[in-house]
């Protein structure tokens, strides 16, 4: 499952927050503890980020194996982080966060970092569209911007 | 949206506009106190319409929901946003809807009070009410929301009016409903239901309905087998066929997600038996493999492309870890560790890792042990972190020396972050794959001294656990051990070991030079003042011991007893006055040695060291298909939690609980927790499965006639009604045969999501399988063919169930019995006069011979209706042989039935009806009497069917 969804940009100013299960604590500092996981991270290292410090925000996981996992993507002055579990495949969600930016680009036409902060609502009315609750809704990017945005 | 809203977009020019962080908090503040403000104002006046109309109370909260999302708290706009969901203009409502969404979560009071709301946009006849409504459920539903709202989400999903936009949405809800709620959810009920929108026309709905399923799945096994061939089925027709709407594709890789989902949903299945199924899925697999053989230049179709190979390879390792298939995975996966690409790198590691705990052998990985090591020195700690679990994974007795030393090595310059969970790892794979007791307690106080802090208690409470049970071993310990103590800084866990050690067994070396009771004392004592008081009692202990067996040291030891007594600390005081008294009696007194008596043995036990690995898995959450360790693990954990989802029904047949073992050469591996005894019930959950649910069977007069008929003839109608007939057409070698169905569709719609499934009573006596899988549309007023084959392995007395269920508006299944007896496998012979007699005088009377009476109607005239007689007996397929017996009313037949595991079984039969009495005498005799009951039963029911 998708545990949340955060675009923030490279000094770390959120510009688009959903979390899909309950937080244990503020998520100020949750974005704060991700974005100083990632953003030392040079460009070249893997997508994936195994993130057992997120236990404290988030609930631990059950079994030794669950684990929280981080998958990131850098677009120009923004990071698409994605917090999961096990249950999700890496590049899975890597491509989903292709599709949410995609989706972004078709309906901002070239989308800046100012129109997710100018139109928040219709970003999260797009990402309500790909995701749902935690979970992959739709895929297609007709489908997408169709949906009466 | 935003842009029509100017205060808003003032707002947030501000805020973007404030230089320093203070004066967002400034503007923020500010803007929160006028809005609190107006809030209030129109509480007060809201009886008369207040002063605040809709376009304002969007303004508001949408300013609510910028705050929120910039990270700030806020604690005003819940009622207005409730206020918002229920006003009739889509913009308002879906800016309340959005701020529901983010302001609340499930446990949030105000939810209370949008279900009303909520179930009214559910019911309403307008989609995009609907979407909204469900889009709210699925992301704060409460198991209080699943209670009052699951009927009306499921009524979205099913309803043939829906769109499937709403359909999506709805299926993802429910499954936020389930896992909020498993229990008010009826999930076997609605299976068949569920797993037909597998079929839908739309990807899309696919993909939600998949995951819906997926979840439902992992927790009814066996009411949702049918998504097993719905899947493969999409798969195939993905994959291979490439039947899928160009805008599903993306970067020309057919639905990646769909894939992923599909190939997971498999694994928590355990390989189907169905040879047509297998044979599809291997093509599948093969294909995917073969389609990433070739890396493309583009990025995006990279990913997704591997994306797919690498759920397909774990699929392949699940099916059967030694398969050609799973052979080429390794090849490609040796080929990916050395990627240039380090998410390859990471998962090709991640996924070897799955191979390692599933594969017979682990040679193939071996080979490539020492890119493996190195990825341990990788520059990406995500990468370390999947070298480090593979390791642990790929570790047995032969490669534990090199592993475990590499892994001890790597420690010291670890991450802080990996540190104690390699100690862990280093700690489970020394007591597991140790080849010597000397290796193995070396290893543990390196690991102990090498990394102190990190090692928590149950690492050493281990050690001295094995060593108290391990003879052979206190002696060498005992002197390794003193050996760490001298070096001039030691952690905290090694003094403790030592002390523990040393008390119990320091008398074996006390003789050895440099090992003497005064040496052991000064070493161990030394560092008592830099330990805390737990470990000072620990050690206090130790002194009580030596004691009583080095008398030499006494003196000093009372000594330190004495001073003890004075300190603050209550536990070691008491404990220092104790021992002090019991030091103090004088040298022929008893009881000093009663306390000291050496400790017995620990019980054998499961090893705290894996219980803590290993957590709880969670209830509805996606459970993972296998486990990180080797195969033997996996294997434990699986037939764990196959106990779990029996009930308590089976726990007779579960042995798990450790075996009481306590020879000391078995010490080792019987602590570790290891159940040597697992393989054996590994069949027998499975067996159990196949019995558990038996479909309900359609009755009726007409349905027992035409199955009646069909039990002596090969051909004719199974099953009819308005809208489907069914019929059967068979041909029986041996123990083959091969059955036609037809399905007709009697109705001008499409049967849509046509399903079906053979269930067989006794798989290991029969097998029946679809030649290919069946299509899942019946055009109007067509007949679909089908072939089943059918294998008989040894006698067997119930019949197939085939289950039909369709679309047709509403979702309808059939159940019915297919006329596959055990006569059909029977070929006739003809046998002489002496020849039958002298078979049936070996055979003799009972157990091997099945007789009845029973009465019997005449036809028309009055006299024995011979030609139907004739026609059942020989219907069975046994030969009627003319000259046998005397009496021509009489009816003597032979054949043999052909089974694959019990070989060829002869059958005699004799039929004596008698005209007066009315009543008829059936004899059957065979060289098995599970046959010979069996035949009689068939034959008499068809026989008796006239006079009832």
């Amino acid at each position: 499952m998708i545990h949340a969804v955060l675009i923030f940009n490279t000094s770390g100013i959120p510009r688009l927050t959903k979390f899909y299960t309950p937080l244990h604590q503020s998520s100020q500092t949750l974005i704060q503890k991700i974005f100083s996981l990632i953003s030392i991270r040079p460009a070249g290292l893997c997508n994936f980020l195994d993130a057992p410090e997120l236990e404290a925000f988030l609930g631990p996981k059950d079994g030794s194996d669950e684990r929280w996992r981080v998958v990131y993507r850098n677009y120009a002055t923004l990071y698409f982080v994605f917090v999961v579990d096990g249950a999700e495949s890496e590049l899975g969600i890597l491509d989903l966060i292709q599709v949410f930016v995609e989706g972004l680009d078709r309906h901002f036409e070239n989308v800046c970092e100012l129109d997710l902060v100018f139109h928040f609502d219709e970003a999260h009315h797009i990402l309500a569209e790909i995701i749902q609750g935690g979970l992959v809704l739709e895929t297609n990017g007709d489908e997408i911007s169709n949906s009466g945005l | 949206m935003a842009a029509n809203m100017r205060g808003l977009t003032q707002f947030i020019a501000d805020i973007r506009g404030a230089r320093v962080r203070e004066l967002e908090e400034k503007r923020i503040n500010k803007e929160m106190a006028n809005i609190r403000k107006k809030f209030k104002a129109w509480c007060s006046c809201h009886a008369a319409d207040g002063n605040l109309d809709g376009y304002q109370k969007k303004k508001y909260v949408a300013k609510i929901i910028f705050t929120y999302i910039l990270g700030y708290k806020v604690d005003v706009g819940h009622m207005e946003a409730v206020n918002l969901i229920s006003s009739s203009k889509y913009s308002e409502k879906q800016i309340g809807y959005l701020a529901v969404t983010l302001l609340m979560h499930e446990n949030s009071d105000f939810l209370r009070l949008v279900v009303n709301s909520i179930r009214k946009d559910l019911d309403e006849n307008n989609e995009v009410s609907n979407c909204l409504a469900l889009h709210a459920i699925a992301n704060v539903g409460s198991s209080e929301m699943a209670e009052a709202l699951s009927e009306d989400v499921h009524r979205l999903l099913i309803s043939p009016t829906s769109q499937t936009f709403v359909k999506k949405k709805a299926a993802l809800t429910l499954l936020r409903l389930y896992r909020k709620h498993p229990t008010v959810i009826p999930a076997a009920e609605w299976a068949l239901r569920l797993v037909s929108i597998m079929d839908d026309q739309d990807l899309g709905v696919v993909i939600c309905v998949t995951s819906l399923i997926m979840a439902l799945a992992q927790d009814h096994l066996d009411a949702y087998a049918v998504c097993y061939t719905k899947a493969v089925d999409r798969l195939h027709r993905l994959v291979i066929e490439g039947e899928y709407s160009a805008t599903y594709a993306y970067y020309k890789v057919p639905s990646p997600w769909l894939q992923v989902k599909l190939l997971r949903l498999l694994q928590y299945y355990s390989p189907s038996e169905d040879a047509t199924l297998r044979s599809v899925l291997h093509e599948v697999l093969q294909t995917i493999m073969n389609n990433s053989a070739e890396p493309s230049r583009n990025v995006q179709h990279n990913n997704a492309q591997h994306a797919v190979l690498f759920e397909a390879i774990s699929l392949a390792i699940h099916l059967d870890a030694s398969s050609p298939l799973v052979g080429t995975s390794a090849v490609l996966l040796a080929r990916f560790i050395s990627s240039k690409e380090t998410n390859v790198r990471y998962l090709g590691l991640d996924t070897m890792a799955h191979l390692a705990a599933r594969a017979d052998s682990l040679e193939p990985l071996k080979k490539h042990q020492g890119t493996i090591i190195l990825s341990l020195r990788d520059k990406d700690i995500s990468v370390r972190r999947r070298a480090l679990d593979l390791l642990y994974s790929m570790c047995d007795t032969d490669n534990s020396e090199l592993i475990v030393g590499e892994l001890l090595r790597y420690l010291k310059v670890a991450d802080y972050a990996l540190r104690e969970e390699m100690v862990l790892k280093i700690a489970i794979l020394t007591e597991k794959y140790a080849n010597s007791y000397k290796w193995y307690v070396d290893t543990i106080l390196q690991l102990i001294s090498a990394a102190g802090d990190h090692v928590g208690d149950e690492v050493w409470y281990r050690v001295v656990q094995i060593v108290t049970n391990t003879e052979d071993l206190q002696e060498y310990a005992a002197k390794v051990v003193f050996e760490h103590l001298k070096s001039p800084s030691t952690h905290e866990s090694l003094v403790k070991v030592g002390g523990y050690i040393l008390g119990e067994y320091g008398h074996l070396i006390a003789n050895d030079a440099g090992y003497s009771p005064l040496e052991q004392f000064q070493v161990l004592h030394s560092k008592s003042q830099f330990c805390v008081a737990s470990t000072r009692s620990l050690l206090l202990s130790t002194y009580i011991k030596w004691v009583n067996v080095f008398p030499e040291i006494k003196p000093q030891l009372i000594n330190i007893f004495e001073r003890y007594r004075h300190v603050l600390d209550a536990e070691l005081q008491q404990r220092a006055c104790e021992f002090y008294s019991l030091a103090s009696r004088p040298d022929d007194d008893e009881v000093l040695q009663n306390v000291c008596e050496e400790m017995p043995p620990f019980p054998p036990r499961v090893s705290a060291l894996i219980g803590r690995l290993n957590r709880k898995l969670g209830d509805t959450e996606d459970k993972r298909t296998w486990i990180h360790g080797g195969k033997e693990m996996n294997l434990e954990r699986h037939a764990n939690s196959r106990k779990a989802t029996l009930g308590p029904g089976s726990s007779a047949t579960g042995t798990t609980t450790v075996t009481g073992n306590t020879d000391a050469q078995d010490v080792m591996s019987s602590l570790a927790g290891l159940n040597l005894s697992s393989p054996g019930e590994q069949s027998d959950p499975s067996r159990v499965d196949s019995s558990v649910v038996a479909p309900r069977v359609a009755v009726g007069p007409s349905v027992e006639k035409w199955f009646n008929k069909l039990i002596y003839s090969t051909d004719g109608v199974l099953y009819e009604d308005v809208q489907i007939q069914i019929g059967v057409k068979s041909r029986y070698q041996g123990h083959l045969g091969q059955l036609a169905i037809y399905l007709g569709n009697k109705i001008s719609v499409p049967l849509t999501s046509f399903t079906s499934t053979i269930h067989v009573n006794d798989s290991e006596a029969l097998s029946a399988t679809f030649a290919k899988i069946p299509p899942n549309l019946l055009v109007p007023r067509t007949q679909s063919q089908q072939l089943l084959h059918v294998e008989c392995k040894k006698a067997f007395s119930s019949f197939p169930i085939l289950t039909v269920s369709f679309l047709a508006g509403a979702h309808q299944s059939v159940s019915i019995r297919l006329p596959i007896s055990v006569t059909k496998f029977i070929e006739g012979v003809k046998l002489g006069q002496a020849d039958f007699f002298e078979r049936w005088k070996v055979i003799g009377g009972p157990p091997r011979e099945a007789q009845a009476v029973f009465p019997i109607t005449l036809d028309g005239t009055g006299q024995l209706d011979l030609v139907r007689y004739r026609q059942v007996v020989s219907g069975n397929h046994l030969e009627i042989l003319g000259d046998v017996d005397p009496n021509p009313n009489n009816l003597v037949a032979a054949g043999v039935l052909h089974t694959s595991v019990d070989g060829k079984v002869g059958c005699l039969l004799r039929l004596e009806p008698n005209r007066e009495a009315k009543l008829c005498r059936l004899t059957v005799r065979s060289t098995s009497e599970d046959v010979a009951a069996e035949v009689l039963r068939l034959i008499e029911k068809l026989l008796r069917l006239d006079s009832s």
